[in-house]
């Protein structure tokens, strides 16, 4: 199957991130706690990299809470920026959000969802029931309501991502992206949309880099094909990666409370963060010294 | 005062008193109050019921409802259908038998006379965003395309009960009929009243039996029909009771914060 001049598309680090200009729309793959591709996104914040639209989601989480503390975004398509039970709104997003520094595109998981489909399908809008009769249309010029045969409907217009970064289990040397296992339920349709809509480069760093053979093997577990992958083992954390480890919510908690003291005036804690975790490693590799092999051992799931 | 989970489990039992054989009922994240009613009402009066459920286990994290119990046999796998991709919601936006959901819990940070629901922020005195809400996450869609969304608050303050929402992240009943939009919010459950909704706007159905009508009246931040008495909210039954005992076994509803004082105004 795998011919021999076929072209791998196995990238470096450096080589993924430095594909992002100031100003890009950029989407990254993280459903709440899970699969942001985190490696990469502390790799875009040490290239201090500004004025970034983030489109995640349907719900972020610390992938795009991250880059707002550390200054790289002007703009955020989301339906919401969350830690589930740590807290209900991520500290950056909340300060930015509060003092004007960052736009909202305000929507919700449904509307984000249609928006990438419309750019997927090369469509000019979507009409769509939900969200008619909101304060959406108020808050965005670019969703408003059109009548048509006596019904309300929203308009969505397409959103398209000039590059996206995903954080995925498995992928072959050629980007084909796999899922932990076929059994697993939810959670990557948000992948697969960010990646179908995107006009650039798809990147995905993964925990493992698998033989074409076995993805031949199981073509069903593909959900992404032709990305550019980068092997970054616990690529993901502190979030988790579906069906290989769970979401280190001690980190998250020790982020929070970082980040909480920022917005209530204390930007030292925060800063402080940035520098132990983000500024300091020169890269992944220091950055899992750093969090240590003990910690990254007792997240992992045994694998089905 | 009541005994802690006493406030949740009798909301628990109000809820699923209003959920019907043939409802679907959807759930996001922290939805244990409705999971709690859907799997109650199941038990005692609509077997046929359905849980439509977005999320999954993953070694005790805590990603919410389908973590509730160790035993997986017992629930997340028989009982619960679960939303393998998102676009279920998005392949099925009509009232076809094919349909979401009836029925979703609507949570925010302000709730209006006629049920809006705020999750966007507050506004501050010269009309800018002052606070930041969580936003809309799945709620604006699914609420809105439900014929029967239920409303609830963990607390019950003027500052959460206000005549007009800020912004509207759910539209009420007046919203809706305007869009055209079917139905609407049939129930709002607080720590200290169960409300209703006549000719589009709140009204008292029940107060509870540790609280009194003039504290909820004091409470709210517009006035609530009827003008006279109102009864005491039925307490759960035994039936009720021991059906909570089986769906709650690790006692959940009491961990889930409710206010059964109704909380800082």
């Amino acid at each position: 199957m795998s011919g021999e001049n076929r072209r791998e598309r196995v990238v470096s680090v450096t080589e993924a991130v430095t594909l992002v200009k100031d100003g890009a729309v950029v989407g990254l793959s993280g459903f709440s706690y899970q699969n942001p591709p985190m490696a990469l996104v502390r790799e875009i914040i040490r290239r201090r990299v500004r004025d970034l639209t983030i489109v995640s989601g349907p719900t972020s989480g610390i992938e795009t809470d991250l880059l707002i503390g550390a200054g790289c975004v002007r703009r955020v398509i989301t339906a919401g920026v969350a830690f589930e039970k740590v807290i209900p709104i991520a500290p950056a997003f909340r300060r930015a959000a509060e003092s004007g520094a960052i736009d909202i595109w305000e929507c919700d998981e449904c509307i984000w969802h249609l928006a990438l489909k419309a750019a997927a399908w090369g469509m000019p809008h979507i009409l769509w029931r939900g969200g008619v009769a909101t304060s959406l249309p108020e808050l965005n010029r670019d969703l408003q309501e059109v009548e048509v045969d006596g019904m309300r409907y929203l308009k969505v217009p397409p959103v398209q991502p000039d590059i996206v970064f995903l954080h995925v289990a498995e992928a072959d040397v050629f980007g084909n992206l796999r899922m932990a296992r076929e059994a697993y339920l939810g959670r990557s349709f948000a992948e697969r949309a960010l990646a179908l809509a995107c006009r650039g480069p798809v990147v995905a760093s993964c925990e493992r880099i698998v033989p074409n053979d076995e993805v031949v093997e199981h073509p069903e577990r593909t959900f992404v094909r032709g990305a550019l992958v980068v092997e970054l083992p616990n690529g993901s954390h502190p979030g988790g990666t579906s069906g290989r480890s769970i979401p280190d919510l001690d980190h998250y908690r020790e982020y929070t409370a970082a980040g909480e003291a920022a917005r209530k005036g204390e930007p030292g804690r925060y800063q402080a963060y940035l520098e132990r975790y983000v500024y300091g490693p020169d890269n992944h590799d220091d950055y899992l010294k750093v969090v240590g092999g003990a910690r990254l051992e007792s997240l992992r799931m045994s694998v089905a | 005062m009541s005994a802690p989970g006493d406030v949740e489990r009798l909301l628990a039992c109000v809820i699923a008193r209003e959920l019907r054989d043939t409802d679907i009922v959807a759930f996001g994240l922290h939805a244990e109050l409705l999971l709690a009613a859907a799997l109650l009402a199941q038990r005692l009066h609509a077997p046929n019921l359905v849980l439509r459920h977005g999320l999954r286990e993953e070694r005790g994290a805590e990603i919410g409802p389908a973590a509730w119990t160790d035993n997986a046999r017992s629930r997340t796998h028989e009982l619960i259908e679960y939303v393998e991709e998102h676009d279920v919601i998005l392949d099925v936006a009509s009232l076809s038998p094919m349909r979401f959901c009836d029925v979703f819990l609507v949570g925010g940070m302000q709730i209006d006379r006629e049920g809006s629901v705020n999750l966007i922020g507050i506004k501050g005195k010269d009309g800018r965003l002052a606070v930041r809400g969580p936003g809309s996450i799945g709620t604006t869609s699914i609420a809105t395309l439900a014929r029967r969304p239920i409303l609830f608050s963990p607390d019950h303050t003027p500052r959460r009960f206000v005549e007009r929402v800020d912004y509207v992240s759910v539209p009420g009943w007046k919203r809706r009929a305007a869009a055209g939009l079917e139905g609407g919010p049939i129930l709002c459950v607080t720590p200290l009243a169960v409300m209703d909704f006549a000719d589009g706007a709140m009204r008292l159905r029940s107060v509870h039996g540790h609280t009194t009508l003039d504290e909820v009246r004091r409470r709210t931040g517009f006035p609530l029909a009827p003008d006279g008495p109102v009864p005491v909210t039925p307490p759960p039954t035994k039936s009720e009771s021991d059906a909570i005992e089986i769906v709650d076994p690790f006692g959940r509803l009491a961990g889930l914060g409710f206010r059964a004082d109704g909380g800082d105004q």
